[in-house]
C-alpha cells in the first residue's frame, strides 16, 4: 500500500517527485498527497510549507497539462480547502480563485465539477470572496451557464453565487444574467442539498432591491407563482433550516414592495413561521435569526406588529432570550467558531422588540411592562459590546414613543448617561436613533431633568443642531425645544448661551422647513412664562425682533408664520417687553394684515391672540396702548371680525373687543 | 398503507386479549406490490447486487437507482470486511473525495478500524505509529472521541486482546458496524432500509403502550414474528 508504513521522513520523497522533472512518477505522487491531505489538517498544513499550491495551480494554469493530472490537481486543491481558515486564506492570497474561475471554460465535466466544488467551499467560509466573480463579465455568465448541468453543479454554483450578492451592483448583475428564473427551476426540482444553496441565493438578491422583488414575485415554475412555492417549503414537514430560508425571502418580497403585508402568504404564512422559531424548542441559531428576520418583517406594517404582538406569548419568549449568557463553541469541518449566545440573543430580542413596539402604544405597554426588560435594556445600553448597545438603543427609541410610560424606568434605571455616552462617543451610524431617542425622552418633564442636565445635555444637542446632516441637525433643535418646556429661567438662559443668537438665527433660514419649525417652538418655549420674557427679551429683544420680521417677510409654509405669530402674541404678553412691539409700526400694520388674512384662519387667531395681549386690560400702560391700537383702526378691525364663522377666531376676538374699556 | 388499527374504546386497564389481537390483525391487508417495494429497498441500500437483480425479474418491481452504482459500494464493503481498510479508504477518495474531509468522525472511525486491524495482527509499533501519526489529530478537533480511541489503544496493553475488557472491538462485527457507516454517508440520504424502519416504530409503539402499562399482546421476537399473550 501507498503510505501504510511510511514514515513522516519519507514524505520528503514525494514532494521531491512533484516538483520535480519525471513526469512519469507525478501520477502516483498526486495520488499519494490527495490520500495524505483528505481528513487530516496537519497534512494539508504540511503540504502547503511544502509549496504546493504554487506546483498544483502550475498544473491548473496549463490548458496543455494531461487532463487526469489537472484533475487531481483540482481535487486535492478542493481538499485543502476543507481545511482551517487559515488554509483557505492562504489558497485566496496565492490566487487559486481566478485561476479555477478559468478552470470552467474547460470542456471536461468531470473537472470542471471539481473547481466548482473547491470554488464553493472557499466562498462558503472567506467571506472577502463576494466581489471577485465580478472582475470579469463573462465570469457570472459562465457560471450561470453552467448551473443546470448537473446535480453537483447546481449545488455549487448556487452556494458561490449565495455567496456573492450582498452589494446592490451584484445584485442587478445576477438578475440582468436571468438568474432568478433558473433558480426557481431548481427550488421545484425537491433535491434538498440543491434548495438549500438557492433558497440562501434568491434571499441575497432580493433582498432591500425592489426590482429584483418584481422579477422574483413574477417567477413562476408551471404556472406556480416563486411565493406559493416559498410557502410550501415553509411547512412544518420541512426542516427548520428550510423553513427560515424561505420565511425570509418571502419577508425580504414584502419588504422589498413586492407583497403586501396584508397578502395572506405573508400574514397567515411567513408572520407565524416565523414566530415558531423564536419558540424554546428550536435551536438558538434558529431563535436568533428568526427573531432578526421577524424584526425586519414587523417594521414593514402596523398590523404585523398588531397580530405578532398577540401570537403565541412573544413577547414572553422574546424576553427569555435576554437571559442567555453562554458562549459556545462550534466544530464546522475541523473548524472552530466561537459564537457568543448572549450577544446574539439580546440584541435579536431587542431588535424584534424596537419592531414590535414601533407603532402601536398597546404593544409598547406590553413590552415596558415584561418583568425586568426595562432592566435588560438599561444594561444593554452600558454593554461595552456595540452589537448589543446598538440593538438596545433601537429597542428604547420605539419604547420611547410613550415617554410617559417610562416614566418609571427613567427616573430608577439611569438611562442618561448611557444615552449621553452613545451619543458623544459611539458610532456615526447610531447617531440619528440615539438622537431622536434623547428627543422622546425630554418630552418627559420628571423631576429627573436634572440629572440630564448634569449629563451635559445641552451642549450634546447644540453641537447636534450644528451638523451639516439635516436629520441630525432636527433632532438637536427638537431636543432643545423638549428640553426648555416649562423649564426654569437659569435652564432657558443656559440653552439660549450655549447654542448663541447667531446659531440660532441661522437655523431660522434653514431650507428644511422642519427645523425651522421647531426652532420656532424652541423660542417659543423660551419666551413662556411673563417672568422669563422680560428678561429673554431684555437681553435679546432685537434680534429675536429681527428674526420675527425676517421670517414674515420672507417666503414660509403657513404653519411656520403661524408659529413666529405665536411667538409675537408670547412676546406681547411681557411686561417690558410690549414696547417692542408697540413701538414699532411696521409690525402693527403686519399685525392687522394678518387680521385679515384670508383662506387660512390660523393666522388670523394668532394675530388677535397677539392683540389681545398687547391692549389687555388691567396691565401697566393699557390705556396708551388701546388708544393708539384704535387709532390705527384695530378696534374697528376687531368689531368686523365679530362676524366670523370659526368659533376659535370669535372666542379671541370678542375676548379681545371685552378689553377695549 | 391503510389507516392503523381501530381500537374499540373500552376502559384502559382492560387491555386486548390475544384472540382479539389476532382477528384484528388478520382483518389488515398489506398489497403484494407495498411488501415487494420494500425489500427492493432493503438490498439496493444493504448492496445486494445481484439478489436485486434477480428480485427484480421475480418481480417486476424497478429498483430506485440503476444497479451497477453498487458496484462501487459493494466493493467498498467488500473491503472493509476483509480488514482492508486503507484500500478502502483509497476507493472513497476516488470516488467521493470530500466525504471524509466533510464527515472526520466517520473518517476516525475507518482510521480505528485499521488501528484495530494492525492490533489484531499484532503490529504492536505500527499501531503505535499510526495512533501518534493519524489519530491524535482527530482527537484535536474532536475531544468526544477521545474516548473510544482510549479504548482502542488499551488492547495493546493486553497480552490477549480478544479477552479483554475491549474485546468486542476485535469481533468481525465491528468491521460490519463501520462498512455500515460508510455505506450510509456515502448514500447521504437517510439510509436506513425502509423495512428497519417499519420495526423501528414497531418498538417504539410497544414501548409507549408499555409506559402507559396497557396489556397488549407484544411481538416479542422481530425475526419470527412471534406475538404473545399479555400476563
Amino acid at each position: 500500500m501507498l503510505f501504510a508504513s511510511m514514515e513522516i521522513d519519507d514524505q520528503g520523497g514525494w514532494f521531491d517527485t512533484l516538483h520535480s522533472d519525471e513526469p512519469e512518477k507525478w501520477q502516483d505522487a498526486l495520488l499519494w498527497l490527495k490520500n495524505s491531505v483528505i481528513g487530516n489538517n496537519k497534512q494539508k498544513q504540511n503540504a502547503i510549507n511544502h509549496g504546493i499550491i504554487p506546483r498544483l495551480l502550475q498544473w491548473l494554469v496549463d490548458g496543455d497539462a494531461p487532463q487526469h493530472l489537472r484533475l487531481e490537481a483540482a481535487i486535492i486543491m478542493g481538499s485543502m480547502a476543507k481545511g482551517t481558515a487559515e488554509n483557505i486564506n492562504t489558497l485566496v492570497e496565492e490566487g487559486c480563485v481566478s485561476v479555477l474561475l478559468k478552470g470552467l471554460k474547460s470542456p471536461d465535466q468531470a473537472f470542471v465539477e471539481s473547481c466548482l466544488r473547491c470554488l464553493r467551499t472557499i466562498f462558503l467560509h472567506n467571506s472577502n470572496c463576494g466581489s471577485l466573480i465580478y472582475q470579469e463579465p463573462s465570469i457570472v455568465e459562465d457560471l450561470v451557464e453552467i448551473m443546470p448541468r448537473s446535480v453537483c453543479t447546481q449545488e455549487c454554483v448556487a452556494n458561490i453565487l449565495a455567496s456573492s450578492c450582498k452589494e446592490p451592483e451584484h445584485q442587478s448583475k445576477l438578475c440582468e444574467c436571468g438568474l432568478i428564473p433558473k433558480l426557481v427551476d431548481l427550488l421545484a426540482g425537491k433535491v434538498y442539498k440543491v434548495q438549500m444553496p438557492v433558497l440562501k441565493c434568491l434571499a441575497g438578491i432580493v433582498r432591500e432591491n425592489g426590482e429584483n422583488c418584481v422579477v422574483a414575485l413574477t417567477a413562476m415554475h408551471n404556472n406556480v407563482p416563486l411565493p406559493d412555492m416559498l410557502v410550501q417549503l415553509m411547512l412544518r414537514d420541512r426542516t427548520s433550516e428550510m423553513q427560515i430560508v424561505a420565511a425570509k425571502v418571502l419577508a425580504y418580497l414584502c419588504g422589498g414592495g413586492a407583497l403586501a403585508p396584508q397578502d395572506p402568504r405573508i400574514i397567515s404564512k411567513t408572520l407565524p413561521c416565523l414566530i415558531r422559531m423564536c419558540s424554546r424548542d428550536r435551536t438558538l441559531e434558529e431563535n436568533v435569526e428568526g427573531a432578526e428576520t421577524l424584526a425586519y418583517l414587523l417594521e414593514q406594517d402596523g398590523e404585523l406588529q398588531r397580530v405578532a404582538a398577540v401570537s403565541d406569548h412573544i413577547i414572553k419568549t422574546l424576553a427569555e432570550y435576554l437571559k442567555y449568557t453562554d458562549v459556545q463553541q462550534i466544530n464546522r469541518c475541523g473548524k472552530r467558531i466561537d459564537i457568543n449566545w448572549g450577544i446574539e440573543m439580546k440584541q435579536a430580542a431587542f431588535k424584534a422588540f424596537a419592531a414590535l413596539g414601533a407603532n402601536e402604544e398597546s404593544i409598547r405597554k406590553q413590552v415596558i411592562e415584561t418583568e425586568h426588560l426595562m432592566e435588560y435594556v438599561v444594561v444593554g445600553l452600558n454593554s461595552g459590546n456595540m452589537k448589543v448597545a446598538a440593538a438596545a438603543i433601537r429597542c428604547l427609541h420605539s419604547l420611547s414613543r410613550s415617554v410617559q410610560l417610562l416614566r418609571t424606568t427613567i427616573q430608577d434605571h439611569g438611562v442618561w448617561k448611557p444615552l449621553m455616552k452613545i451619543i458623544q462617543e459611539g458610532p456615526e451610524e447610531l447617531l440619528p436613533v440615539a438622537s431622536s431617542t434623547l428627543c422622546n425622552l425630554l418630552l418627559e418633564f420628571s423631576p429627573s431633568k436634572e440629572c440630564i442636565l448634569d449629563c451635559g445635555a445641552i451642549s450634546v444637542l447644540v453641537n447636534l443642531a450644528a451638523r451639516p446632516e439635516p436629520n441630525l441637525r432636527l433632532n438637536g433643535i427638537w431636543g432643545l425645544m423638549n428640553l426648555t418646556f416649562q423649564v426654569e429661567q437659569k435652564v432657558k438662559t443656559k440653552v439660549v448661551e450655549s447654542i448663541g443668537t447667531e446659531r440660532l438665527f441661522r437655523l431660522l433660514s434653514d431650507p428644511d422647513a422642519n427645523i425651522v419649525m421647531k426652532t420656532l417652538g424652541l423660542l417659543r418655549n423660551l419666551l413662556s412664562n411673563k417672568l422669563h420674557i422680560d428678561h429673554i427679551m431684555g437681553m435679546y429683544g432685537n434680534q429675536i425682533m429681527q428674526a420675527v420680521v425676517f421670517i414674515l417677510e420672507g417666503e414660509h409654509p403657513i404653519q411656520v408664520k403661524e408659529q413666529t405669530l405665536c411667538i409675537l402674541a408670547n412676546v406681547a404678553d411681557g411686561d417690558k417687553a410690549k414696547d417692542l412691539i408697540m413701538g414699532n409700526e411696521d409690525m402693527l400694520k403686519k399685525l392687522m394684515n394678518y387680521m385679515q388674512y384670508q383662506p387660512d384662519v390660523s393666522l388670523q387667531i394668532a394675530a388677535v391672540a397677539c392683540i389681545s395681549n398687547l391692549i389687555w386690560s388691567g396691565e401697566d400702560g393699557a390705556c396708551a396702548r388701546q388708544a393708539k391700537l384704535s387709532e390705527m383702526g384695530v378696534q374697528t378691525l376687531l368689531q368686523k371680525l365679530l362676524s366670523t364663522t370659526d368659533t376659535v377666531l370669535f372666542e379671541k376676538v370678542r375676548t379681545a373687543v371685552q378689553q377695549f374699556s | 398503507m391503510e389507516r392503523g388499527l381501530l381500537l374499540e374504546r373500552g376502559p384502559v386497564d382492560g387491555g386486548v386479549e390475544k384472540e382479539e389481537w389476532m382477528e384484528l390483525l388478520s382483518g389488515h391487508h398489506v398489497g403484494r406490490a407495498e411488501m415487494n417495494k420494500l425489500i427492493m429497498n432493503y438490498l439496493v441500500t444493504e448492496g445486494f447486487k445481484e439478489s436485486a437483480e434477480k428480485f427484480r425479474l421475480e418481480s417486476g418491481i424497478q429498483p430506485s437507482i440503476d444497479l451497477n452504482e453498487l458496484d462501487d459500494r459493494i466493493k467498498i464493503r467488500e473491503e472493509i470486511q476483509n480488514g482492508n481498510i486503507e484500500s478502502a479508504i483509497t476507493m472513497v477518495n476516488n470516488l467521493h473525495p470530500e466525504l471524509l474531509d466533510n464527515d472526520r468522525y466517520l473518517y476516525f472511525h475507518l482510521q480505528q478500524q485499521h488501528l484495530i486491524e494492525l492490533i489484531r495482527d499484532g503490529r504492536v509499533e505500527a499501531a503505535l505509529d499510526y495512533a501518534q501519526t493519524h489519530l491524535a489529530e482527530r482527537g484535536e478537533e474532536n475531544p468526544s472521541i477521545l474516548s473510544e480511541l482510549e479504548r482502542t489503544l488499551a488492547l495493546l496493553a493486553f497480552e490477549e486482546p480478544e479477552k479483554s475488557p475491549f474485546g468486542d472491538l476485535l469481533l468481525l462485527c465491528q468491521r460490519q458496524k463501520v462498512a455500515s457507516e460508510l455505506n450510509a454517508a456515502i448514500l447521504e440520504t437517510d439510509a436506513t432500509p425502509k423495512l428497519a424502519n417499519l420495526l423501528k416504530l414497531l418498538l417504539w409503539s410497544q414501548e409507549e403502550l408499555d409506559k402507559k402499562k396497557i396489556r397488549y399482546p407484544r411481538m416479542t421476537d422481530i425475526a419470527t414474528g412471534t406475538i404473545e399473550a399479555p400476563k
